[in-house]
């Protein structure tokens, strides 16, 4: 007899059915369908409107955020406009910002990197601003790193490259007079570096699947040209051998496991690496978050290695564009991103706060970033010989990039054979191109 | 030969309602807002959901295409046995290791410690953070290069070289298992605690005067009286270790090389980071049958409690 009316057995049953739902709701919410205006071209609203959203993953960074908010509030005050601040971590931007864009929640102005054009563009809710763009005066590389099957999704706001950046005390004190200019140099002077103990991480190499992206260059290096014509060539010989070399100076501690992005700005901060991968824009940001105030005159851009002498170095375009959404806010949005991106007294002090070269004839041109040391080296040793990668074309370039590091990693941790890998590896890209 | 009809069946007797709601209407009527929230925001995802399963769907772009049966076999040829091994991996893990845990503790605040509430407040203290933020707290402990694990075991001479605790496959499922523990045994420690305080001190009592030493009395006292609470505590856990999702997806992401996927973070991976719905949702099925199997169990387990 129950007081309440509702048996014990009756109860639990209910408790049952109730942890029940919430596994259904666990297992398949987080799995709903495609919403229902995911077809549309507009995420709707008044195109007219002054006040828009602007999204950027840069306002989620703590160097990168107070240059972003003193751009917007000067448009705010000008325009006597609202702005709206939206912002995810880089490493889940492009799936945040996917979802927004699909479930017409996004409109504005969107921040991109020129990976991820590709995919957002086959969404089919980005403005053509074709007729914007010639009033930018940007250059021609960075106008066509906007650029998705012939038309112009992005303005432009940085173009520059990934490359090799060194710290020239450690290096100093290892001995080394020279940057390495070979992988067997290279790998000699990693070696000295792991000399000087400490816990030095000499490389701190991406080995973390979010930016193991980063093998791609060494693949490049080794010969693999990633694609030939519409055959990935991923598991080739040359991919090969340069996972092959990665996991050797893995497991000779000549670079560190669970490195990430993040991880290698905080280990060549503390002084604690030699080299690390990073875009332009490490300098600043690796330099205001370390305690040492003289590493910045420390950093070094370095011309990636090359196998052997005379081979082209390797290295990755890089770049951030802005993009219009179709809806509301649409045309003063387009306005914010040609101003933010093309005026030059805002490049100029972009340049400043953040080392962001911008990517205007003008803004180049600029003294402040014309007689920037820093900056016209990495353009002359890094940014010079860049490329693009040629996943970048497939909406699928992200899978694509994580189907190769999820392989990569199997083999640094030592689940996988380097061969097996690759193979396996080339197989995914492909599958997922076709698919 | 008597012809009379055999004396009538009495009828149930109507309830008089007196214009009032029978007792079937009422409760329906009571449970009406609940059924209707029920099918809104499970029963219709969980069918569209399972719906989506057979097409072949890109979450950014419009349009899909009927593929049967493709997709559940896409995972039951390939990496569903493995999934499923460390789903169980984890599940079993970070289920009966804070239930050890818990019930050493519950065992000993029920003691009658002295401070045993204060301890009890402390104790409680991971449940009350949330599932984040300790994963993140753990992910920072654990850090291979600058982490505080590796610090403490290095200044002591226990390890000469830092280790990569979430960075290799051996260590990685043991890393998760530990920050899962330490977020929930203070759950099942109340939960037990709970129990043990209904166990009449009596029986300790006459058992004591009849020679028992204290292992004896626990199995043949505290256990017995504990055992219905222990069989719930840890069949719920076990359900939610197995949809677990936070702890796992921050410290690893699943990996490294697939060392710590689960269930949880294969579908989320794939429907957020490869962008297929329909794989993604023809996983979430099969995920949700296993997960029945759990509820079944769940239910015999107190159906069979509540006869005895």
């Amino acid at each position: 007899m129950t007081t309440s009316g509702i048996s014990r057995r009756g109860a639990l049953r209910m408790f049952g059915i109730g942890a029940l739902g919430m596994a259904g709701v666990g297992a398949l919410g987080a799995c709903a369908p495609s919403p229902s205006n995911s077809g549309s071209a507009s995420n709707g609203g008044d195109t007219k409107s002054k006040d828009f959203d602007f999204t950027s993953w840069s306002l989620n960074e703590e160097a990168a955020r107070p240059a972003i908010e003193k751009i917007i509030a000067a448009w705010e005050k000008a325009e006597k406009s609202k702005v709206r601040a939206v912002s995810y971590p880089y490493n889940e931007y492009l799936s945040q910002l996917t979802l927004k864009l699909g479930g017409g929640e996004t409109t504005g102005a969107i921040h991109l990197d020129i990976a991820w054009l590709a995919a957002v563009a086959q969404m089919g809710k980005l403005a053509d601003l074709g007729s914007v763009a010639p009033k930018g005066g940007y250059t021609d590389v960075a106008l066509k790193s906007g650029v998705y099957d012939g038309k112009q999704y992005g303005l432009p706001w940085n173009t520059g490259s990934i490359g090799v950046i060194a710290n020239s005390k450690l290096l100093a004190k290892a001995g080394i007079k020279k940057h390495p200019a070979t992988v067997e140099e290279f790998e000699d002077a990693l070696r000295a570096i792991k000399g000087l103990g400490g816990g030095v991480v000499p490389y701190a190499a991406a080995t973390k699947v979010a930016q193991l992206k980063d093998i791609f260059p060494w693949m490049q290096t080794f010969g693999c040209t990633l694609m030939d014509g519409e055959k990935v060539t991923i598991g080739d010989d040359a991919s090969v051998d340069a996972v092959t070399w990665y996991k050797k100076l893995h497991d000779a501690k000549l670079i560190a496991a669970d490195v990430d992005r993040f991880d290698a700005r905080a280990l060549f901060g503390q002084g604690k690496a030699a080299f690390y991968d990073d875009a332009v824009i490490g300098k600043g940001v690796t330099a205001a978050q370390s305690k040492d105030k003289t590493l910045a005159d420390a950093m070094q851009p370095m011309m990636r290695p090359v196998l052997r002498s005379g081979d082209t170095p390797q290295a990755l375009l890089w770049g951030g564009v802005i993009a219009i959404v179709n809806g509301k806010g649409q045309d003063a949005a387009t306005e914010f991103a040609l101003h933010t991106t093309s005026d030059l007294a805002t490049t100029s002090e972009y340049f400043t706060s953040r080392a962001l070269p911008p990517s205007t004839t003008a803004g180049l041109a600029d003294p402040k970033v014309a007689q920037d040391t820093f900056t016209t080296e990495w353009t002359e040793k890094i940014t010079k010989t860049a490329t693009g990668s040629p996943f970048w074309q497939f909406a699928q370039n992200a899978q694509i990039e994580e189907a190769v590091a999820k392989q990569v990693q199997a083999v640094l941790v030592g689940k996988s054979k380097p061969k097996d890998a690759m193979r396996k590896a080339g197989e995914e890209v492909a599958a997922l191109i076709k698919r | 030969m008597s012809t009379a009809a055999p004396p009538r069946k009495a009828a149930p007797r109507r309830e008089r309602t007196g214009g009032r709601l029978s007792n079937g209407a009422f409760a329906l009527l009571l449970t009406a807002p609940g059924i209707a929230l029920f099918a809104t925001i499970i029963i219709y995802p969980l069918v569209s959901a399972l719906f989506t399963g057979f097409f072949k769907q890109d979450l950014r772009l419009p349009g899909r295409e009927f593929v049967g049966l493709d997709n559940f076999t896409y995972w039951l040829d390939g990496e569903f046995l493995t999934i499923l091994k460390q789903t169980l991996v984890f599940t079993v893990g970070a289920t009966l290791v804070p239930f050890v845990i818990g019930f050493a503790l519950a065992l000993a605040l029920n003691s009658g410690l002295k401070g045993s509430g204060f301890m009890r407040g402390l104790f409680l203290f991971p449940w009350v953070i949330p599932g984040v933020v300790v994963s993140f707290l753990w992910m920072w402990i654990f850090n291979a290069n600058y982490g505080v694990l590796n610090g403490v075991l290095m200044d002591t001479g226990i390890i000469d070289e830092s280790v990569s605790w979430l960075g290799q496959p051996g260590t990685a499922m043991l890393a998760v298992i530990v920050t899962k523990t330490w977020a929930s045994f203070p759950w099942m420690m109340v939960m037990l605690l709970a129990g043990l305080q209904t166990v009449p001190r009596e029986l300790h009592e006459a058992a004591s005067i009849d020679g028992a030493g204290s292992i004896r009395r626990f199995f043949a006292v505290t256990w017995p009286q504990v055992r219905g609470v222990a069989s719930i505590v840890l069949l719920l856990e076990f359900i939610w270790n197995f949809q677990h999702f936070d702890t796992i997806y921050v410290l690893t992401g699943g990996g490294p090389a697939g060392a710590t996927e689960t269930f949880a973070t294969a579908v989320y991976q794939t429907a957020f980071k490869g962008f297929d719905i329909g794989r993604a949702t023809a996983l979430g099925g099969l995920w949700m049958l296993l997960l029945l199997l759990l509820v079944v169990v769940y239910l015999r387990i107190t159906e069979r409690k509540d006869d005895a």
